[in-house]
């Protein structure tokens, strides 16, 4: 008769170990996920597009872009966040293009999101109509940002730069790139979507652009990173995001003015995610292959 | 003879035929079809076996049959070579990481079914009417064949396709469909991409996420069954699941339980053909086990087989999954049991089921190895270790998958958790192969026809005839 005690008491040992087991790995979650005290700016190598994630000190995320769909952005986000973090702060779109917003459907369709923000110009494919009808799904907001706004963080600022009324309604979609300022109090960053001459130029005489790290505008194209425009940033390090292409992105021209504006560049073809970390207007850049 | 032996005979004879149409190209395959029956019944009747010799008609019966599927299926009106547009029903999408599979079947007055390759957005759905404006192929030669097994002869890339509208085709399959995307985004949420492509492929034997290096490494490694859905990785479902149940239930009733499990997961998967084949397999093991009698074992196999086959015979020859299903099911029943005696080993499953792991691989890779070598060109000899290694979890990593999916229901945090638990064993079966992929061993073979593989069986089913013979001898002498 002692059989059925035996295998109670081998079902509440297994319940046990089960349950130790749930814990101890929820602890372990906790442990490693214990956010950085640094701002973390990561630069993905998404192939041939752009996705750019800021880690704030505390572990508040916003991603930029999330570069054409091809899996590739959930895969470089799975290995920066920790194991089971499956929440994103912000996504914001620079503008309408799928080497921008592709991978951002597979994004918003995993990860639970905040806020989506955007310059709200709408998109003209058939696949930006899958990113609206995700972002109704899965009951994420989107909030139109124009020139003038500021998101703030701690001590961080996320200025806006552009687009402005008048550029939001360009035939040129490129020119509707939400352009944003990252400043804290001795180090700045400048994210410039897909902008061009006209833009950059426009920049320029508005604004103080100086700034630590540039995205490089538009993959490097030869119509983008004008001589004005560098000479206004005098950036440090320049990271352009690029795969394989048929445009010849970063084009010779682009590179060779953003040298001789004394810029270290960097690209995610051959340097792979370049991660610039950033404690108290010191930073360090990491990449990812090499 | 026996009905029942006669009903076997016949049935394989038939079999026969239907590869043999298959696998040849005459002008006149059924006339030829007629001499070789004619030839073997002849060959029988001399030796005095009457009735093979009559059954041996079954061989002209098959490949008639076979002839006749092909004709009618190849009825087809494309415009094929031209701009065009097409309007039809999507009947299959399979989602890549970069791209989108459509096969749609065109309206009237067009009839037949194109494979239309699309970007990975917009999502295109089963049941969607579509446009399609492209101009139409014909498939290139060394992929024709596998295509117009899925009644597919045309194909194109780069089309414009537009949206007519949606939610026609039949509703239980959009239903269960449903069911299996639900799952796949299950593991999604809970894993990181490649372990949830790789759980996706253990369990839905849904692969189309795969990065081709990740393949490749598959290849390397000769872990590619895995995830290629076969009879064994439903049996491996159906098993679990019954010795979990054994600690409760009797062994009849965990039977039942099994099944009933084989037929949710046929429903989760979305109930395609090549699932239903492979649910009809390890039902078979499962009968086999319950009722251990080799004689009926035997006729429901070529049962089970021929049904299949009357239903589309093009899968005999050109379905991979179907060979390798149907081969692995014979090495089980009929190389396992000799393998057991020949070696005499022992019958505790050993440390983590290793030794009943080993003995199984062993069988079912022998059994398979020259539809593998005949389809993927190579072979890695060093196989049969990565597999013991990965096999004696994939049991617990499928189970842990379901629940991620039956959790996932309830919420998505609750799935998470469980997510973090199969992330552990993913992570090793996945550090297990990337190892062995490292190793990079691997035989590669030119080509190995179907004279080589004939020859390799006759081989292997002597040796398996030789030992039972001895061991029944053996039990003569001493009983």
């Amino acid at each position: 008769m002692s059989f059925p005690v035996k295998r109670t008491s081998r079902r509440l040992f297994t319940a046990f170990v089960l349950f130790a087991l749930l814990d101890g790995i929820i602890w372990y979650v906790i442990s490693i996920s214990s956010d950085s005290s640094f701002l973390e700016l990561y630069f993905l190598n998404i192939g041939q597009g752009d996705s750019e994630l800021i880690r704030f000190p505390g572990g508040v995320d916003l991603l930029i872009d999330g570069g054409p769909p091809n899996g590739k952005v959930l895969e470089e986000l799975s290995r920066i966040l920790p194991a089971g973090d499956t929440y994103l702060d912000l996504v914001m779109m620079s503008h309408p293009q799928l080497d921008h917003f592709g991978g951002l459907i597979d994004v918003l369709k995993k990860y639970d999101v905040g806020l989506f923000l955007g310059s709200g110009r709408a998109g003209e494919t058939a696949a930006y109509d899958d990113l609206v009808r995700v972002l109704e799904e899965r009951n994420v907001n989107y909030l139109a940002l124009q020139e003038g706004d500021v998101i703030l963080r701690g001590d961080d600022a996320i200025s806006i730069l552009s687009p402005n009324k008048r550029n939001l309604a360009s035939k040129e979609l490129n020119d509707t790139s939400v352009v944003a300022m990252l400043a804290e109090e001795d180090f700045r960053a400048l994210y410039t979507g897909d902008i061009g001459f006209k833009i950059e130029d426009e920049l320029a005489r508005s604004y103080d652009l100086r700034a630590d790290v540039l995205k490089v505008p538009h993959h490097g194209s030869k119509y983008s990173s004008g001589t004005k425009f560098l000479e206004a940033i005098q950036p440090q390090i320049a990271v352009a995001e690029v795969g394989k292409n048929t445009y010849g992105h970063p084009t010779r021209e682009a590179l060779g003015r953003l040298e001789d504006a004394g810029a270290a560049v960097f690209r995610t073809d051959h340097d792979g995610t370049v991660l610039v970390e950033v404690d108290q207007g010191k930073f360090s850049v990491f990449r990812s292959t090499r | 003879m026996p009905l029942y032996d006669k009903a076997f005979w016949f049935i394989s004879f038939f079999l026969v035929g239907v590869l043999f149409a298959s696998s040849t190209s005459f002008s006149d395959t059924v006339f030829i079809a007629g001499l070789v029956a004619i030839a073997i019944g002849a060959a029988f009747f001399v030796f005095g076996k009457k009735w093979l010799a009559l059954l041996s008609i079954g061989i002209f019966l098959g490949s008639g049959y076979y002839v006749f599927y092909d004709v009618r299926t190849r009825d087809i009106a494309i415009p094929f070579d031209e701009k065009t547009t097409v309007t039809g029903l999507i009947t299959k999408v399979s989602t890549g990481l970069e791209k989108q599979s459509l096969v749609i079947k065109l309206n009237d007055p067009l009839r037949g079914r194109i494979r239309v390759t699309a970007p990975r957005y917009p999502e295109w759905n089963y049941g969607d009417v579509v446009t399609v404006e492209g101009t139409i192929r014909r498939p290139d030669e060394s992929f024709a064949e596998r295509l117009a097994k899925d009644g597919i002869f045309g194909t194109t890339i780069f089309a414009d396709i537009k949206l007519v509208r949606s939610g026609e085709g039949s509703l239980l399959k959009s239903k269960l469909l449903s069911i299996k995307h639900f799952t796949e985004s299950a593991f999604r949420r809970a894993l990181p991409p490649e372990k949830a492509a790789f759980l996706s492929g253990l369990t839905l034997g849904e692969t189309a996420e795969f990065t081709k290096e990740f393949r490749d490494k598959l290849s390397v490694t000769g872990t590619s069954h895995l995830v290629a859905l076969s009879g064994y990785n439903v049996n491996v479902i159906a098993e679990s699941i019954m010795a979990a149940l054994g600690l409760w239930f009797s062994r009849r009733k965990a039977f039942w339980f099994g099944t009933t499990a084989v037929a949710l997961f046929v429903v989760m998967t979305g109930a395609e053909a090549s699932v239903v084949r492979a649910a009809i397999m390890a039902f078979l093991v499962l009968l086999a086990e319950e009722t251990a009698r080799a004689y009926s074992f035997r006729n429901a196999i070529v049962v089970a087989a021929v049904a299949m086959v009357l239903v589309n015979p093009r899968i005999l020859r050109w379905d991979i999954g179907f060979q390798l299903s149907f081969a692995a099911v014979l090495g089980l029943i009929y190389l396992r049991p000799a393998i057991i005696t020949w070696f005499n080993v022992s019958k505790k499953p050993g440390f983590f089921h290793w030794r009943e792991n080993l003995i199984t691989t062993t069988s079912a890779q022998l059994a398979v190895l020259p539809i593998l070598l005949a389809n993927f060109g190579s072979f890695s000899p060093i196989s049969i270790v990565p597999n013991v290694l990965i096999l004696a979890f994939v049991p617990i990593t499928m189970f842990l998958g379901f629940s991620i999916a039956a959790l996932a229901v309830i919420s998505s945090y609750l799935a998470l958790a469980v997510g973090l638990v199969a992330n552990l064993f993913l992570s090793y079966e996945l550090g297990v192969i990337n190892f062995f992929s490292m190793l990079n061993l691997k035989w590669e073979i030119g080509s190995f026809g179907i004279a080589l593989s004939i020859l390799y069986y006759a081989i292997l089913i002597s040796g398996i005839l030789y030992i039972n013979r001895r061991t029944a001898k053996t039990n003569v002498i001493s009983g």
